[in-house]
C-alpha cells in the first residue's frame, strides 16, 4: 500500500512537472512549483509512516514554513510586472 | 494498517488536484484545484503518518507541520490568485460577475485601495 502511495505521488509529480515546464504564464509555473512542494512533503510523510523513523520530519516543518513565503514573493513580483 | 490506508487516500487526492492543474483551462481554476484538494490530501497523509509513528516527538512534528500548512497556505494562494487577477494578459473566461473591477480600476489608477 505504501508503494501504491509512492506511485500515485510520482504520477502527481509528473502532472505538476508538465504544468511547470509548459505553463503559459508565470503564475502557472508558480502553481506547478507549489504542487512539487506538496508532493515532496507528502513523500516525506509517507516515508516516515512506512518506516516509522521520524528523522526527516523537521524538514517537513521547514517546507511548510518556507514554501508559501516563496509563493507570496513571486506573487508580488508578478504584480509589479502587470500593474 | 489504517495509517497506510490514509496515506494512500491522501496521495490519491493529491493526484486528483494534479489532474485538475493539468486539465483546467484558466490559471484561476488551476489555483482553485491546487489550493483546496491538495491541502485535504496532504492533511490526510499527515494524519496517516501520525497514526503510524510511535514517538511523541515525531507526532508533534507532524502536527506542527499540518498546523503551519493550514495557517500559511491560504494567504499564499490568495496572493497568487490576486496576482493572476491583476495581471493584464490573464484571460478571465470563467468569470461571470467581475466583482473586483472597482478595486482593479483603483489599483490601476495608483490609489490607496491596494496594499501594493
Amino acid at each position: 500500500m505504501t508503494q501504491a502511495a509512492f506511485v500515485v505521488l510520482a504520477l502527481a509529480g509528473a502532472c505538476f512537472a508538465y504544468r511547470l515546464s509548459r505553463g503559459p504564464s508565470l503564475a502557472d509555473r508558480v502553481i506547478g512549483l507549489n504542487g512539487f512542494l506538496l508532493v515532496g512533503m507528502g513523500a516525506l510523510a509517507v516515508h516516515a509512516a512506512h518506516t516509522g523513523i521520524g528523522s526527516f520530519l523537521p524538514a517537513l516543518v521547514a517546507l511548510a514554513l518556507v514554501g508559501p513565503i516563496s509563493n507570496g514573493m513571486i506573487a508580488r513580483f508578478i504584480e509589479r510586472l502587470g500593474g | 494498517m489504517i495509517g497506510e490506508l490514509l496515506t494512500l487516500i491522501g496521495s490519491i487526492l493529491v493526484l486528483i488536484s494534479a489532474l485538475g492543474v493539468v486539465r483546467f483551462a484558466d490559471p484561476l481554476a488551476r489555483m482553485h484545484a491546487l489550493a483546496k484538494a491538495s491541502t485535504l490530501g496532504l492533511l490526510l497523509i499527515l494524519v496517516g503518518a501520525a497514526i503510524n509513528l510511535s514517538d511523541m516527538n515525531d507526532i508533534t512534528s507532524v502536527a506542527l507541520a499540518g498546523i503551519l500548512h493550514i495557517l500559511t497556505s491560504p494567504p499564499a494562494s490568495n496572493m497568487v490568485s490576486r496576482a493572476i487577477y491583476l495581471e493584464r494578459d490573464a484571460t478571465h473566461t470563467n468569470d461571470v460577475i467581475d466583482e473586483g473591477a472597482v478595486t482593479l480600476a483603483r489599483y490601476r489608477a495608483g490609489g490607496s485601495g491596494s496594499s501594493a
